[in-house]
């Protein structure tokens, strides 16, 4: 319930708005009551309780004098914390993420910005140091945010946006589209997965490599289908005929947390309900439903990509 | 005194017989303000329910995760149409209703300077945002959000007519704002109470005329931007398209150049009628005058210097973030000089237990916290956090609503009094002050909450998982508390508001004009002013006034007519004629509203006729706005003040108009050229690299030399006119006729060039924004061509001499304005790039 | 906050089953006795069902967002003669059949969902208050 809340934060980013946060809440909180004991005074009070509001040196006093001084000091407390927000140590990795209507692609590029790995939806990091996001879109503007992580910036097409953050431990962090998108803006949302920096070598080295070829006959029945019915032709499966680019690549759909952007969990179930009714449970996006499918046909495919993990 | 009592027999029949408003259906023909501001207050609050009602429905469909009571389309209609209407159907029209109808009653004045004017905005807007809202219906509603980002608006993603719906109406309807804002500046620096020198204004006035500066320098760069936008989506001019040389990013510093402003457009006015309502309330003038003014005037100026804030999240360096920042910190001082100044002169006073007051306090209290939330998205950080979530939502609603609809309800319970014989119940009106207040924190305090909990917004729904069912839940039950309580509100309206009846008088015995006792024609005899509150500080005011013992008891000029004042002293300068009415106004405001209607879907024929009528109405209703000097001659109002009936240079009303139409003008074409050069700093690989690569020098030079030709001939017009009628005046109109054809040769010159170098408008941002250039100017050269052949037939039909030549000098100021925008625009056009190469 | 929230989220979810079991219970004795479940707990069931999202195929009432249009609706569930129109209603071949329905019916296009046999128990009994 609280994996996408500004005010429950993991990495430093995101913690120092939330200082921030507090420490402007509390000085609100303190000048509305004072408000608002003023103006209580202001109608209730005797006259003798209230002459000393009457003049113009107490508008002087708490419409300038007193803005002044505590505007002041919190833009310059402000803008100091916020210099500490731009990181200058070099990014442990580069994660260049592309907005899509209504997904997130996502590449693992090397130093030279060659892409190295592509994943859509779920972004995997290693804890602890910080992780270069180069933001990019195919299409519109998009808005990348994980708040228990950082803050947003936006996706805009001809520019390439760069922030740096890091998550502070392993976990499950929830992000969504913030910018307004079109049709589908309320179901593009993506998952940062946060793992010590072994079990992210580990998962790494493994994702590098194309998944492994289906043995059980359900799932080589759904390979087949997943091609003949030409998923391929959107889709891509490293390792296999399927090279698609227009939708999310799903090489290892069945170890991510979520399809169709964050709405729903993977498993079987799901990416059977998936195919057959894209059109109806996320209507206009690219995807059409397969309802051309036979039963056992939309089960071996679903089994095919869980098993891709 | 400066007339004697008792006055004349039959003088006060005959100011009623010439202010009374047409009967029957020809009602709807009536201009005065006391008509057409309360059916233009009406319809704003209309719009108000209206969109309200979207919003339960929006609310219902969110009450609970997942659900599927209306699907995204709708939903994304729905958010669209009601932050648009809320914006540009109710805020704006509302405040400039509410001063249409005020602002004559504070100044004393018998009408606005321009009341056709007043007309034809109210009716366009009322045409146009009717059918605006009705897109709805169709399914044709846009539905790219209140701010319409392209690419996301443009042709490519938003293929339907929806978005053409908001560029088109909202285009228009600002248009109307537009209008509505000359006639304030102008009714406010012109038409006053002898006397009611600028340190006398009330702040009310001081409220509108800033807040009519501000729409006047605003608003163009929304028309210019939706003028871009629609070129880009009708021919695939690419201005926000990267590929193409254009960047999304310029829509943004158009829109939000506006729309910030924007906000305090609708809070001025609100403020100002805050400060007109306290003192009242409270029985004792205004704490800290000056200051007040003084912070108001500030706000315009400071709103201009922070529209990035609405950009923070755009990658934009640090440094301009921390400077936008810092302003949008410093534009919460004056606020917070107008707050501590009404808590002060509450507290001066012995505030009454009575509806407004309660109002007001719901105001304060909402408006602070709004503000407080304004502080912190004002810190770049948290801004980062909180931008695009239901935080920001909550923030604006707090801004908006305690703002702007708390004082727009103080007021209707303050100044029912004024308009309608019974005034608004005490009872229901507490009501809907306490469903409104509580449905308010209720709605909106939960959305702090939820925004910060991660809910973005534009959401048409969430995922249970997510956790914000519970908070959603409570917000539509707050939702509904508003509805309630607006609700309420309209009951109280349809029981007790009775217009056009006669008044009630001075029920909260306040000091300023709008309380003398009146008819259509306002007061019987306008007052001298002597003081800020005159009904509390000179004795006997509404006696004297309402005897006639002031200036102009009568109507000497057997029409309707008012006094026009100098802008700084207001001393009286000469008696204006003003127009009665007139179905002109209404035929021209419906025919604008088809004509724009008519693009929009796509009927290009009758649009056309619809056009050409409107410009036909027009015309038609101008051709009495230029009356020349009354027979009477010389008008006596009092005290031995012999005023003139006629006058024309920088004394004459109609010159301020038009002195702020070119600023208008001037203002749409900065836009355009910051366009260019905005977007020469993101692509400069799509201008031209050599001087080779544009016209050829003589083409520019030779469009100038039209140019410059015209605008002599129409300074010999004017020469020749200074003789007529002991002279011919057939050289005025043969220079006239001379200067059109050079004029429209000057602008085919510099297209004929473009084209010959192969450049089109389609290809590249640079090419759409030269040919955006040159067909700006090519618009302002057809409404000139129009008004240099209307000034001929106003000559031909004998309209027109050395004496009643208003209709001539404003054409003629407009002309050498559109002479040197053109020379501008050509200097820009053609050595800019030769200096960079 | 979040455990009072939980809790009342949990209280207002029992409540609305025991005014569920009271409406049957005007009506129907509160069930047949052979819809009973051994083990099964409504309450768990239902969190089963949300979290694994059968909504993506079925609507299934009492669950948000359970809108599918791929499996047959499960409203009133409790009063249907054959389950996915093949095998009798009972609560024995209920809790097979949403464990994994093609070992009952092969042509099904409901896959073996890998629920364990405590889970489907529960999600039987949830389908079972569907009347």
């Amino acid at each position: 319930m609280w994996i996408q809340s500004t005010m429950v934060t993991y990495g430093p980013h995101a913690g120092v708005i939330e200082t921030l946060s507090w420490v402007m809440f509390t000085g609100a909180l303190l000048i509305f009551l004072l408000v608002m004991v003023l103006a209580t005074l202001a109608i209730f009070a005797p006259d003798r309780m209230r002459g000393w509001m009457t003049g113009r040196n107490f508008i002087i006093g708490l419409g300038i004098v007193f803005p002044v001084v505590t505007l002041t000091a919190l833009l310059v407390w402000g803008l100091t914390i916020s210099r500490t927000l731009v990181t200058v140590e070099n990014p442990a990795l580069r994660i260049e993420v592309i907005g899509e209507r209504w997904w997130w692609r996502v590449h693992y590029v090397d130093a030279e910005g060659q892409i190295r790995l592509v994943s859509a939806n779920e972004i995997k990091i290693p804890t602890g140091r910080p992780i270069e996001f180069v933001l990019k879109t195919q299409d519109v503007i998009h808005s990348f945010w994980v708040p228990s992580l950082a803050g947003k910036l936006d996706m805009i097409p001809g520019r390439v946006n760069v922030t740096r953050f890091s998550a502070e431990r392993p976990g499950i962090y929830r992000g969504q589209c913030a910018e307004y998108c079109g049709a589908q803006h309320a179901l593009m949302a993506f998952y940062v997965v946060a793992l010590t920096p072994d079990e992210f070598e580990t998962w790494y080295a493994r994702e590098a490599t194309p998944p492994a070829e289906p043995v059980i006959p359900l799932l080589v029945r759904g390979k087949v289908l997943f091609r003949e019915n030409g998923c391929g032709a959107c889709h891509t499966v490293r390792g296999t005929s399927a090279g698609g680019l227009i939708g999310p690549d799903l090489t290892y759909v069945g170890a991510r947390l979520s399809i169709a952007a964050g709405t729903y969990p993977t498993n079987v179930g799901t990416l059977a309900g998936w195919i057959s009714s894209a059109q109806h449970l996320k209507p206009d996006n690219l995807m059409p439903s397969f309802g051309n499918l036979q039963g056992e046909e939309l089960r071996a495919i679903a089994a095919y990509l869980e098993s891709l993990k | 005194m400066p007339n004697p009592a008792p006055r004349p027999e039959g003088e006060l029949e005959e100011l009623k017989r010439i202010w009374e408003p047409p009967k029957g259906i020809h009602f709807l023909s009536a201009v005065n303000n006391n008509y057409v501001g309360v059916w233009y207050v009406g319809t704003a609050f209309l719009f108000f329910v209206l969109a309200g009602a979207l919003a339960l429905i929006m609310r219902t469909q969110l009450a609970q995760p997942e659900l599927r009571l209306i699907g995204h389309e709708l939903y994304n209609q729905l958010f669209t149409m009601h932050g648009t209407i809320m914006m540009f159907l109710f805020a704006v029209p509302v405040v400039e209703a509410l001063s249409v109808f005020l602002l004559p009653n504070m100044q004393a004045a018998r009408d606005l300077p321009f009341p056709r004017l007043s007309a034809y905005a109210f009716w366009a807007y009322f045409f146009g945002g009717l059918a605006f809202f009705c897109s709805l219906f169709f399914g044709l509603a846009p539905n790219g959000g209140w701010f319409m980002y392209p690419p996301l608006t443009s042709y490519i993603y938003s293929p339907g007519i929806n978005a053409d719906f908001w560029l088109l109406g909202i285009g228009f309807i600002e248009i109307s704002a537009i209008a509505g804002a000359i006639e304030i500046i102008v009714g406010v620096l012109k038409t006053r109470a002898p006397g009611q020198s600028l340190d006398k204004l009330p702040v009310y006035s001081w409220a509108m005329l800033v807040f009519a500066l501000m729409v006047i320098v605003a608003f163009p760069a929304i028309i210019a931007a939706t003028l871009l936008l629609e070129l880009e989506r009708a021919f695939h001019w690419p201005f926000f398209i990267a590929e193409k040389g254009g960047d999304p990013l310029l829509w943004q510093h158009l829109f939000w150049f506006f729309g910030h402003p924007e906000v305090y457009v609708i809070f001025l006015p609100a403020a100002g009628m805050v400060s007109m309502i306290v003192p009242a309330m409270a029985q004792t003038p205004l704490v800290g005058y000056r200051l007040v003014v003084l912070a108001v005037i500030g706000t315009g100026f400071l709103s201009f210097g922070l529209w990035v804030h609405h950009m923070f999240t755009t990658g934009l360096p640090q440094l301009s973030l921390s400077f936008f920042s810092a302003a949008s910190m410093a534009v919460s001082i004056p606020s917070g000089i107008q707050v501590f100044a009404w808590i002060a002169t509450i507290a001066s006073g012995k505030v009454q237990n009575k509806t407004p007051t309660y109002f007001i306090l719901g105001f304060l209290f909402i408006f602070v916290i709004g503000g407080l939330t304004g502080v912190m998205v004002a810190m770049v950080p948290f801004d980062w956090q909180a931008h695009d979530t239901y935080f920001i939502v909550a923030h604006f609603h707090y801004v908006l609503i305690g703002g702007m609809v708390f004082p727009m309800f103080a007021a209707f319970y303050y100044w029912a009094p004024t308009a309608s014989q019974r005034p608004l119940s005490e009872t229901l009106g507490k009501w809907a002050f306490w469903l409104i207040f509580i449905g308010v924190n209720v709605t909106f305090f939960t959305m702090h909450i939820t925004g910060l909990m991660g809910m973005p917004r534009r959401t048409y729904t969430y995922i249970a998982e997510m956790g914000w069912g519970p908070f959603n839940l409570i917000s539509t039950f707050g939702a509904y508390t508003i509805g309630a309580g607006v609700l309420v509100f309209l009951i109280d309206l349809a029981k007790n508001f009775r217009p056009y009846q006669g008044d009630l008088g001075n029920l909260w015995n306040a000091g300023t004009l709008e309380w003398l006792p009146s008819g259509n024609y306002q007061t019987r005899s306008i007052p001298v002013i002597t003081s800020r509150e005159p009904l509390w500080d000179q004795p006997n005011l509404s006696d004297d006034v309402e005897a006639g013992r002031y200036y102009l008891p009568g109507a000497q000029t057997g029409g309707r007519e008012t006094i026009v004042t100098s802008p700084i002293d207001a001393r009286p300068q000469y008696v204006l004629q003003i127009p009665g009415p007139s179905w002109r106004t209404v035929f021209a405001a419906f025919f604008t509203a088809a004509f724009f209607i008519g693009l929009t879907i796509k009927l290009y024929t009758p649009a056309f006729v619809c056009g050409v009528l409107a410009v036909v109405f027009v015309i038609w209703w101008l051709w009495d706005s230029d009356p020349g000097p009354a027979e009477v001659g010389e008008i006596e109002i009092g005290g031995g003040l012999k005023l003139p009936t006629y006058t024309t240079g920088p004394m004459n009303h109609s010159w301020w108009a038009m002195i702020i139409l070119m600023i208008v003008a001037g203002m749409v074409f900065g836009c355009i050229v910051f366009s260019y050069f905005f977007l020469w700093t993101i692509s400069p690989r799509t201008w031209p690299l050599s001087a080779a690569a544009l016209p050829a020098i003589w083409w520019p030079i030779g469009a100038a030399a039209l140019f410059v030709a015209s605008s002599l001939l129409v300074w010999l017009a004017g020469r020749k006119l200074s003789l007529v009628p002991e002279r011919s005046a057939w050289p005025t109109r043969i220079a006239l006729v001379l200067a059109v054809p050079l004029f429209i040769g000057g602008i085919a010159l510099e297209v004929l060039g473009q084209l010959e170098t192969g450049l089109r408008p389609s290809e590249s941002g640079y090419g759409a924004v030269v040919y955006t250039l040159a067909s700006y100017q090519g618009f302002l050269v057809a409404v000139l061509a129009i008004m240099g052949l209307y000034t001929v037939v106003r000559s031909l039909a004998g309209c027109l001499n050395r004496v009643r030549r208003s209709t001539f000098d404003n054409t003629q100021l407009f002309w050498h304005y559109g002479v040197a925008q053109g020379l501008v625009a050509l200097l820009i056009i053609h050595a800019f790039p030769r200096l960079l190469g | 906050m979040r455990l009072l929230l939980q809790d009342l989220e949990k209280r207002s979810c029992s409540l609305g089953i025991a005014i569920l079991l009271m409406l049957s219970a005007c009506s129907d004795n509160m069930g047949p006795v052979e819809q009973r479940v051994v083990g099964g707990d409504v309450e768990r069931g239902r969190r089963i069902i949300a979290a694994i999202e059968c909504g993506a195929c079925h609507t299934i009432p009492g669950i948000q967002g359970a809108h599918g249009i791929v499996g047959p609706p499960l409203t009133d569930f409790a009063e249907r003669k054959f389950i996915g129109g093949v095998v009798p209603n009972e609560p024995t071949i209920l809790v097979r059949w949403v464990q994994d329905a093609p070992s009952v019916a092969p042509h099904t296009g409901m896959p073996d969902l890998g629920l364990s046999d405590d889970e489907a128990r529960h999600v039987a009994a949830y389908l079972y208050t569907l009347r």
